[in-house]
C-alpha cells in the first residue's frame, strides 16, 4: 500500500503539510518572536508538599539584566486563582463541585514537585534562569500523599482546606439498586481490580508561551501550543476573570497535543499580566524536565470492576468502583473526562440490563491531570474488556464467543443505555467475524505451539469497543469561505491541527462538495482575522465537527453563488446548475465561474452547523511472545478492524491507527509517571528513566474497516483519533496475561515491564 | 548550562597544562555525557577543554598482537571500521549497540571509559578483553583500572589516550538495554585471551565486574549450558523501578550464556 498517496473520488492528493512539517518549516510556540520581548523562567517547587514561609527575591532583582520578580502575591492579588471548571452538573447526592484554588503562582502552600513558586522576568532567558537561583523560598514541610487510594482515607494529610477528604467530586451513574439485584442473582461474577496508569503524554513540541499586550485596544496578544484557539481564550479568560474578546490566541503549527495542550496552564496568565505590566511582550519556553514535571498527565485511574453473568454467560450486570487521581488541582478537562466518558460508555458494545458506577475524584501530591487521547475512553474500555476476557476464562468460555453472546445486536440500534446515552448505529458481529477472518483466531493454537517449539509463550488478546466522540464545548462548529478572483477557495476554521492533516482532509472534502480541484482548496486554522464560533480539536470530533462544517459550507457557497451567478446571467436561481466550479443556465450554454463571482465582488460565506457525538467501534485482535527468560514481550501480530464510518482519507486514517496503537503499546509495555510515595518527588523526570516507545515496539499492523455511516455527519463520518488507543490497552494486556496464564499468572498492572513480568513467572513457577 | 569558558587544544600536551592550570575545568570530546549535565545544570566548569579534533587520539592502528584505539574515536568509527570487525567483532559489534545514531557519531571511546558509567557498555569490553587504558603518563591494565561507580584510576589531571586491546581468539557482547535510556541493564562480555576466558558484566552492579565462577566454568567447557547452574548473587546489584535486583541477577546469567551461544560459531 503508498501510504503517501491518499486516494478518494478518483483524486490523488500527497499529505499537504508534511513537506513544511518534515522539513522544518513548521511555526511552533516558541518559534513566535516580538520587538523588544523580554524573557520568563519559572522558579518551581523543589518539595511536593510544604507551607511557603517567605519567598526572598531581593538578591535575584538586584542580578543584572532582571526586570521583575513576580510571585504568588501578586498572583493572588491579581485574582488569578480559578482555572475554568467543566463540572457544572451535579454529582453524587446532588454534590457541587469543591473547586480548589489554584493561584497561577503558588501561594502560601505547594502541593506538588514542579508547581510555580516565582516567575523571574529577565532580558534574556539565561539571565532570568540565573536570577532564580538567587531567589530564598524558606518551607515547612507537610506530609506528603501520593497515593490515590491513601489520599481518601481518613487521616491522610489534607491539601485544600475546602476540599475535605481530598475529595473534591464524586458522581455516579447507572442504577444501583438495579444493579445489586442482577448482581444477587448471577450464577458468576467476575472481579478485577485494576490500574490505568499515570502517564506523560509527551508531545514532540515542548510548551512555549509569548504574550504581548497592546494598550490601544486593551488587549493581549498569546502565541502559545493550541488545540483550538478558542478553548484557550476561553480558559485564560476564565482565569483572569475578563472577557474573552481582550485576548487573541495565535497559533499556527503545533506539534503534538494528546489532549495535553488543550489547556491553558497558569504560567502564560502571569506572562499576560507582566506583558502588560512591563509594557513589554514576555516569552516563555519549557524545558522536557519542566514538561515532565508539570505539562499535565494522563490516566491515572483505578479501578474496581465487576461483571455478573448468568449461567448461559448473559451479562447482567457491571459495576466499577472508580477512582480518579487528579494530582493536586483540578484541570478543566481532567475531572470531567474522567467521568463523563467513562460513565457515556459503561456499558461498552455490550447489551447489559444493570449498570452502576461510582466515581471519586481525588487531590493528591502530584502533577494535575487532564484529558490524554482517548481522556476515559481507552480507561474504561480496559475495564470492561479485562473483565470480559476474565470472565470468558473462569467460566471456561472462547473470549470471542462470550462477546459475540452478549453484543448488542445490530437491530437494536439506536441503542439506549443504562446509563442514558445512544449509540447510533454499528454491526458489531460483523465486526468480529471480519476480525476473526483478519487475525486467524482459529488458528492460533497451531502458532502457540510453535512458538512454545522455540521456547516463546504466546498469546493472543480481543477487545471489542465503542467510544463517545467529543459533543464539543461550544454549541457549534462554524466555516468561513472565500472565493478568490483566480478560483481558489480558503476556508477558515478554529479546530487546530496537531498533527492530523486537516489541511488536506478539510480540503479534501471542500474540494469534493464543490467539484474543483484538490490544489483549488487551502486551509486556514486559527487564524485571528477570522474569527469564529467552533470547538477544538479534541475527543476525536474534527471530522465531525469542522470536517462537516466544511461540507455543509460548501453546500451553501454553491446555493449563494446560483443567486449570485443567476443575477449576473439575468435569469432566476431555480434556473441555475452548479457543477465543478461552475454554474450553468439550465436551457442555455451560458455559464460562469466562481471565479468570475469574485471578480465582480468579495465572495465569501459562513456556515455552521452543530454535530453530537458519533460512536466508532472496532474490534482489535494482538498477539504477543514472552521470552520466559528474560520477560520481554513482542508484538507477534496486530490486526484491527474499524468502523469509522465513511473514511475520508485512508493514509490519515491508517495513521491515526499506528499512534494510537503505537501509544497504547507503550502504556501497556512500559509507560508509568513514578513519583516517590515518601516524598513526592518525580522519579520518571527524564527520557532516561520515563520508558516512550520506539517505533520497532509495534511492528506491522494490518487494517480492516467495517463502516456503518454516521447520520450526525452529512459526510457519513465518525471520529477515530482515539480508537487505536482504546482498543489496543485491553487488546495487549489480555494478549499478555493470556500468554502468561498457562504457568499459572491471573493478573498483572500495567505497565508489563520485563522484570514485572519475569518476576510474574518465577513467582507463578515457585507457587506450584 | 552557566557560563562557561571553551577552549580548543592543539595538544594533548597543552590539555594537560589547562587541566592543571584550572582546577574547575573539564574534558569535552564528544560530550554525550557531560552536555546533558551541564544542561541541567548538575555542574558547573570554568572551563571546556575541547580535545575531541585531535589527530593523534583519533586513530585505530591494528597490530599483530593488538588493536589500539584512540580515545577521541567515536563509537561508530569503532562500529564500522574493518580493521576493528577484522580483528575483534565483538568490539564493533558492542560499540554499534550504544545509545542511538547521534549518541554514536559523538559519543567517544575515551570519554565512555574515563567516564565509567556503571552502566556503560565500553567498560565490559574493556575488562573481559584484559585491556590496558594508556594515559601521557602509563598503562593502566583494565583489572586495576575500573574501581566503582563513575570511579577510575585516572589521577587528576590525566588524559586517556588510547585503549590497547589484545587480540582474543574470540570474543562476544550480549546487551539487555534499558527499556527507558537504552543503557545497559545487563551487559555481558566474554573473551578468550588465550588460555584465559574472562567474563565481565555492566550495568548490573555499582560498577563493571568480572563474574569470576562463569570464568571458572566457561574455561572447561565453553557452552551456555556450563553456566545452568550457577546463579549470580543479588545482593549488591542494582535495583530501579525499571528492574529487581533479582531481575538484573538473572538477565546477568541470560545474557551470559547468549554471549556464549555466540561464541559457537567463532
Amino acid at each position: 500500500m503508498e501510504h503517501h498517496l491518499l486516494e478518494v473520488d478518483g483524486m490523488r492528493v500527497s499529505r499537504r503539510e508534511d513537506l513544511r512539517l518534515m522539513t522544518g518549516a513548521g511555526k511552533y510556540a516558541s518559534d513566535w518572536n516580538l520587538p523588544d520581548q523580554l524573557h520568563a523562567f519559572f522558579l518551581r517547587a523543589d518539595r511536593a508538599h510544604a507551607k511557603i514561609v517567605s519567598v526572598n527575591v531581593e538578591r535575584a532583582l538586584k542580578h543584572p539584566g532582571v526586570v521583575r520578580i513576580y510571585t504568588g502575591a501578586d498572583a493572588v492579588g491579581a485574582g488569578y486563582t480559578r482555572p475554568l471548571t467543566m463540572l457544572t452538573f451535579k454529582g453524587k447526592d446532588g454534590m457541587q463541585v469543591r473547586q480548589p484554588e489554584r493561584p497561577v503562582l503558588a501561594h502560601g502552600r505547594v502541593r506538588c514537585v514542579g508547581e510555580p513558586v516565582a516567575m523571574v522576568v529577565a532580558e534574556s532567558a539565561l539571565i532570568a534562569q540565573d536570577a532564580s537561583e538567587l531567589i530564598e523560598v524558606e518551607y515547612e514541610e507537610l506530609p506528603v500523599v501520593i497515593d490515590p487510594e491513601a489520599a481518601l482515607a481518613p487521616g491522610a494529610p489534607q491539601l485544600h482546606d475546602n476540599v475535605p477528604g481530598n475529595l473534591p467530586f464524586e458522581f455516579e451513574a447507572g442504577d444501583a439498586a438495579a444493579t445489586e439485584a442482577a448482581f444477587a442473582k448471577a450464577a458468576h461474577v467476575t472481579r478485577l481490580k485494576l490500574a490505568v496508569t499515570r502517564v506523560a503524554p509527551s508531545p514532540m513540541e515542548p510548551r512555549a508561551c509569548l504574550a504581548a499586550y497592546d494598550p490601544r485596544d486593551e488587549r493581549y496578544t498569546v502565541h502559545v501550543h493550541v488545540q483550538g484557539v478558542n478553548m484557550m481564550r476561553k480558559q485564560l479568560a476564565a482565569y483572569m476573570n475578563m472577557p474573552e474578546d481582550k485576548i487573541r490566541v495565535m497559533a499556527r503549527d503545533v506539534g503534538g497535543a494528546f489532549g495535553q495542550r488543550s489547556l491553558g496552564y497558569p504560567e502564560y496568565c502571569m506572562q499576560m499580566l507582566a506583558a502588560k505590566e512591563i509594557g513589554r511582550p514576555v516569552k516563555w519556553v519549557s524545558t522536557r524536565s519542566e514538561g515532565f514535571a508539570t505539562d499535565s498527565h494522563g490516566r491515572a485511574n483505578y479501578v474496581k470492576g465487576e461483571l455478573a453473568l448468568d449461567a448461559a454467560g448473559n451479562f447482567l450486570g457491571l459495576r466499577v468502583d472508580w477512582i480518579a487521581d487528579m494530582g493536586a488541582y483540578l484541570t478543566p478537562t481532567g475531572p470531567v473526562s474522567h467521568l463523563r466518558n467513562p460513565s457515556t460508555c459503561l456499558t461498552g458494545v455490550y447489551r447489559i440490563p444493570a449498570l452502576y458506577g461510582r466515581w471519586r475524584t481525588v487531590l493528591t501530591n502530584t502533577n494535575p491531570i487532564a484529558a490524554y487521547r482517548g481522556a476515559g475512553r481507552p480507561d474504561v474500555a480496559y475495564v470492561i474488556e479485562r473483565l470480559v476476557t476474565q470472565a470468558a476464562v473462569d467460566t471456561g468460555v472462547d473470549a470471542a464467543e462470550l462477546r459475540r453472546r452478549n453484543f448488542i445486536p445490530p437491530e437494536a440500534f439506536p441503542y439506549k443505555t443504562p446509563t442514558g446515552s445512544t449509540y447510533e448505529n454499528a454491526d458489531l458481529p460483523g465486526l468480529l467475524d471480519k476480525a476473526l477472518k483478519l487475525g486467524d483466531w482459529q488458528g492460533f493454537a497451531g502458532r502457540r505451539s510453535a512458538s512454545g517449539k522455540a521456547g516463546k509463550l504466546r498469546g493472543i488478546g480481543i477487545s471489542t469497543v465503542i467510544e463517545n466522540t467529543g459533543a464539543g464545548l461550544f454549541p457549534k462548529d462554524q466555516i468561513e469561505m472565500h472565493v478568490a478572483a483566480d478560483g481558489t477557495v480558503t476556508a477558515y476554521t478554529v479546530c487546530h491541527s496537531q498533527g492530523q492533516g486537516h489541511e488536506t482532509s478539510f480540503a479534501m472534502i471542500i474540494a469534493e462538495t464543490l467539484g474543483i480541484a484538490f490544489d483549488r482548496v487551502r486551509v486556514r486554522q486559527g487564524d485571528e482575522d477570522h474569527p469564529l464560533i467552533g470547538n477544538h480539536a479534541g475527543g476525536s470530533r474534527s471530522t465531525v465537527g469542522a470536517g462537516s462544517a466544511c461540507h455543509v459550507t460548501a453546500k451553501k457557497l454553491i446555493e449563494e453563488g446560483k443567486a449570485l451567478a443567476a443575477l449576473e446571467l439575468g435569469v432566476e436561481p431555480s434556473q441555475m446548475a452548479y457543477a465543478n466550479g461552475a454554474f450553468r443556465t439550465a436551457e442555455s450554454k451560458r455559464s460562469i465561474t466562481l471565479a468570475d463571482l469574485a471578480k465582480a465582488k468579495k465572495f465569501v460565506v459562513t456556515a455552521e452547523g452543530s454535530f453530537s457525538s458519533t460512536f466508532p467501534n472496532g474490534c482489535h485482535i494482538a498477539e504477543v511472545e514472552i521470552d520466559p527468560a528474560t520477560g520481554v514481550t513482542q508484538i507477534a501480530s496486530y490486526i484491527t478492524v474499524d468502523d469509522c464510518g465513511r473514511v475520508i482519507n485512508h493514509a490519515i486514517v491508517e495513521g491515526q491507527m499506528h499512534g494510537g496503537v503505537a501509544q497504547g503499546a507503550g502504556q501497556v509495555f512500559g509507560e508509568e509517571v513514578v513519583y516517590d510515595r515518601a516524598t513526592g518527588q518525580l522519579l520518571t523526570g527524564s527520557f532516561a528513566d520515563y520508558y516512550m516507545p520506539r517505533a520497532g515496539l509495534v511492528g506491522e499492523i494490518s487494517m480492516e474497516e467495517h463502516p456503518t455511516p454516521s447520520k450526525v455527519s452529512p459526510l457519513g463520518v465518525k471520529g477515530m483519533g482515539e480508537s487505536g488507543c482504546t482498543a489496543s490497552l485491553p487488546a495487549l494486556t489480555t494478549a499478555a496475561l493470556d500468554a502468561l496464564r498457562p504457568l499459572g499468572v491471573q493478573h498483572l498492572d500495567m505497565p508489563l515491564t520485563p522484570s514485572k513480568v519475569w518476576s510474574a513467572i518465577v513467582a507463578a513457577k515457585a507457587g506450584r | 548550562m552557566y557560563q562557561f569558558n571553551y577552549v580548543k587544544a592543539k595538544s594533548l600536551k597543552e590539555a594537560g597544562e589547562l587541566l592543571a592550570a584550572h582546577p574547575d575545568a573539564k574534558l569535552l570530546a564528544g560530550g554525550m555525557t557531560l552536555l546533558p549535565t551541564l544542561k541541567a545544570r548538575l555542574a558547573q566548569p570554568t572551563h571546556l577543554i575541547d580535545i575531541g579534533s585531535l589527530a593523534g587520539i583519533k586513530k585505530i592502528t591494528l597490530k599483530t598482537k593488538k588493536l589500539v584505539i584512540g580515545a577521541a574515536v567515536s563509537h561508530h568509527a569503532v562500529a564500522v571500521s574493518d580493521e576493528v570487525k577484522k580483528a575483534i567483532p565483538a568490539l564493533a559489534r558492542l560499540a554499534g549497540l550504544i545509545g542511538d545514531p547521534q549518541v554514536r557519531n559523538r559519543g567517544t571511546l575515551g570519554g565512555s571509559v574515563a567516564n565509567n558509567d556503571p552502566a556503560a557498555d565500553y567498560p565490559a569490553a574493556v575488562l573481559a578483553l584484559n585491556a590496558k587504558v594508556v594515559t601521557a603518563r602509563r598503562r593502566i591494565k583494565a583489572d586495576d583500572y575500573f574501581q566503582g561507580m563513575f570511579a577510575t584510576a585516572l589521577e587528576p589531571g590525566e588524559i586517556v589516550k588510547s585503549i590497547e586491546f589484545p587480540l582474543p581468539l574470540r570474543a562476544a557482547y550480549a546487551k539487555f538495554a534499558h527499556p527507558a535510556s537504552g543503557y545497559a541493564m545487563a551487559g555481558v562480555f566474554v573473551a578468550q585471551v588465550g588460555k584465559h576466558v574472562r567474563v565481565a558484566v555492566t550495568g548490573a552492579g555499582a560498577g563493571v565486574f568480572r563474574w569470576s565462577a562463569a570464568e571458572k566454568a566457561l574455561r572447561k567447557n565453553m557452552s551456555p549450558a556450563a553456566l545452568d547452574k550457577l546463579t549470580v548473587d543479588a545482593t549488591d546489584l542494582n535495583e530501579d523501578m525499571h528492574a529487581s535486583r533479582e531481575y538484573r541477577a538473572n538477565l546477568v546469567k541470560v545474557m551470559a550464556q547468549r554471549a556464549v551461544a555466540q561464541l559457537a560459531g567463532q
